[in-house]
């Protein structure tokens, strides 16, 4: 159990700058999912915390204690891996066993280690197997169990999912989650899987172009993104982004004739904006009826996906398309006639020069 | 443009068999999925449609002529495969200009000009024309792919899991757009995949294969709401429909995890029988007052909605709820279902009780 902490970390590879300022600090037992796209220096801020990469410059603290100089084996962290990287010729049992070599143990003790591990993790079966007589999934235990068995003080993942098929990455994620739980281990896990992140996560940390981007539990990240990189990551069908501008009491999208009424304070602040103003607003936000009804703007049909638990309906307004979430079989078809509105409280609004999110991050 | 029939086709590779019996009736114009596993023997029967494989047995028939001896080029169908397969040196014109070149077409410079300017168009790919192939992205390659099937106008269009290599939004994208692009063109799609939401949101039929069989062709809202068997349904729905066995005991189904009762809308079967009821995560009620008890073991935020896994008595099932309930981990919980959205499967053939 530890907390890290990230201090005005910077790194170059070369002349590209992968880690930009990074400031963050892991609270003892918390589980943090870092995501980005590749190349977005999650994995090197992960690499990072574990030694296994130098920082150009910044510091990083392990429970106040300053790490930025030690040697990975000398931090107390335990890694794992996408790829198992298991010891092939040595059984499942020796492989967990491998980490304790360095630490003195009596037999009696590293045994009852490894059964522990092997329980919690239900692989007691496969301990006299090898790495190759074993599934995906079990190998990616194994390599779990390697890293639990010395007790570390964190738990680094790097996709440790990212191999599996998707039944199994669900099983596992739930595993994992569970583990996390019962061991109160600080851990800290990077994917570029948004349902990964949204599901494990107590915060997530998203990067992008080695920049952080925003710090939040699950909901505030899916409720109130900080900028359009966030808003666009987060969420499935992706936020819907277009481009409106204020008139009157209202926002109008390109080259509709009707706009929604917002409430003064929030269109006074997008008045100030100097880049232009893209509405962002999600599918299950963009409300659909049959009537005519106040607030309600007339549109068209384009597409619909129906998808059995519910479908996703496309609306042409103006020159803009909107992706809409409904209850199955709500619209019959393409090309026909249907009222839009917006839930306004989860409407957001962007500057388009800076991304940033006007109406604030909450 | 193009009726397709399929009469039963079985193929043989080596020892394994690809497809046992394949009856298949496919209408012109018709935008046709066929959902299965890898091995299920999708890629196998748009093979067989497209004359690259040719069948142990059966009649592949388009617009009632045997076409079973035909070749490739004689059936008139253009296949666009997941990878791109287009030529890295020539532009994205001389891609688009080639299947037009061969000696067949017998186009004039000018013909073929405006036949690839129309296509580019169609596909939003204009200002790519004159750019080279390995200068673009995964998106626009496929593009270019299906631009270079569409070019030629074939009667029917052949796709196999042409979206998977793509990142989840393109292929949301993509997705409309080829939907629109067979709306446009009136073609006859026949369109593999093994990702059921690509299935249920393009299709307008959808077949499932498992294991060389075609199991069930239905429209998206067929296939999800009176499924043939427990096979066809889990595969389409995430998370996939719940499975729990249970005895039909009087007027209530009894689960033989955790012996809870829970509420039917009339018996199908006698008291006593033994059902595999079938209930999808949407239609599992969570509430205060709901029949029986279980735990959560799992919760997965995706943001609009939470999948909570519920643990009865040992066995996990699935449950979808708003994304504002608060539940945690190892919460108890109390759950019912929707009595009138129960299936009922035979717990040995899987058979659905209604359909039989």
């Amino acid at each position: 159990m530890a907390q890290i902490e990230m201090r005005n970390v910077q790194k170059f590879f070369g002349s590209n700058q992968v880690l930009k300022d990074l400031n963050l600090t892991i609270e003892n037992g918390e589980f943090v999912v870092m995501l980005g796209q590749s190349g977005g220096g999650k994995t090197t801020a992960l690499r990072a915390i574990a030694g296994l990469e130098t920082v150009t410059d910044g510091k990083i603290l392990i429970d106040g204690v300053e790490v930025q100089d030690r040697k990975a084996a000398d931090r107390d962290i335990a890694f794992v891996f996408q790829s198992f990287s298991l010891y092939p010729h040595m059984t499942v049992r020796e492989n967990i066993a491998f980490p304790l070599r360095a630490v003195r143990m009596d037999a009696a003790e590293r045994d009852r280690a490894i059964k522990e591990v092997a329980e919690t993790l239900q692989i007691a079966q496969h301990l006299d197997r090898k790495p190759s007589a074993l599934s995906g999934g079990d190998m990616q235990r194994v390599a779990i169990g390697r890293a639990l068995v010395r007790r570390p003080q964190a738990l680094l993942m790097d996709e440790p999912l990212g191999v599996l098929d998707a039944k199994l990455r669900e099983q596992m994620r739930a595993e994992i989650k569970r583990l996390h739980i019962a061991r109160g281990s600080t851990s800290v896990y990077v994917t570029h899987d948004q349902i990964e992140a949204m599901s494990l996560a107590d915060r997530i940390v998203i990067l992008h172009d080695g920049v952080l981007q925003q710090v939040g539990a699950p909901d505030e990240v899916y409720l109130h993104p900080i900028n359009l990189f966030v808003a666009k990551f987060v969420g499935s069908p992706v936020m819907n982004i277009a481009d409106v501008r204020v008139d009157g009491f209202e926002v109008v999208l390109n080259g509709a004739d009707t706009g929604f009424a917002f409430d003064a304070a929030t269109l006074a602040g997008l008045r100030n904006s100097q880049g232009g103003i893209a509405l962002g607003v999600r599918p299950e936000a963009v409300l659909l009826g049959h009537d005519k009804a106040p607030g309600y703007a007339e549109a068209t049909t384009t597409n619909i996906e129906p998808l059995g638990s519910h479908d996703i309906v496309d609306v042409r307004l103006g020159d803009t398309v909107l992706r809409a979430r409904t209850e199955s079989g709500f619209v019959r078809g393409e090309g026909q006639r249907v009222w839009v509105s917006l839930d306004a409280p989860q409407a957001h609004f962007f500057d388009r020069k800076t991304e940033l999110n006007l109406r604030g991050a909450a | 443009m193009a009726d397709i029939a399929l009469q039963g086709i079985t193929k043989k590779f080596g020892p394994n068999t690809a497809l046992r019996g394949v009856d298949l009736d496919i209408k012109d114009a018709e935008f046709f999925v066929l959902l299965g596993q890898t091995g299920a023997g999708k890629t196998t029967t748009l093979r067989v449609i497209a004359g690259l494989e040719r069948p142990d047995s059966g009649k592949v028939v388009i617009d009632g002529q045997d076409a079973t001896r035909w070749n490739a080029a004689e059936r008139d169908v253009a296949l666009v495969l997941q990878q791109y397969s287009l030529y890295p040196r020539l532009t994205v014109r001389g891609n688009l200009e080639f299947p037009l070149k061969s000696r067949t077409h017998d186009l004039t410079a000018t013909q073929i000009k405006e036949r690839v300017e129309r296509v580019a168009e169609t596909l939003q790919i204009t200002r790519l024309l004159d750019r080279k192939v390995e200068r673009l992205s995964g998106g626009e390659m496929q593009r270019v792919s299906i631009g270079r099937a569409i070019v030629r106008q074939p009667r029917v269009f052949l796709m196999d899991e042409p979206l998977s290599a793509l990142d989840a939004n393109l292929r949301d994208v993509l997705r409309v757009e080829l939907k629109k692009l067979h709306n446009d063109l009136g073609a006859t799609f026949v369109f593999v995949t093994h990702d059921q939401v690509e299935a249920m949101s393009m299709g307008d039929k959808i077949g499932v294969l498992n294991k060389g069989r075609l199991v069930q062709v239905g429209t998206p809202d067929e296939i999800y709401s009176r499924p043939l068997n427990t096979f066809v349904a889990r595969s389409v729905g995430t998370p996939p429909m719940n499975m729990i066995d249970g005895v039909l005991t009087g007027a209530t189904a009894v689960l033989d995890a955790g012996g809870h009762a829970l509420p039917i809308v009339r018996p199908r079967g006698a008291d006593g029988q033994k059902v595999r009821f079938g209930i999808r995560p949407e239609d599992v009620v969570i509430a205060a007052d709901a029949p029986a008890s279980g735990r959560v073991f799992d919760v997965e935020n995706h943001g609009v909605l939470k999948i909570l896994t519920l643990d009865i008595g040992g066995t996990h099932i699935h449950a979808t709820v708003p994304a504002r309930m608060e539940v945690r981990i190892d919460d108890p919980i109390r759950f019912g279902w929707k009595p009138e959205k129960l299936l009922w499967f035979d717990p040995t053939t899987g058979r659905n009780l209604a359909l039989v």
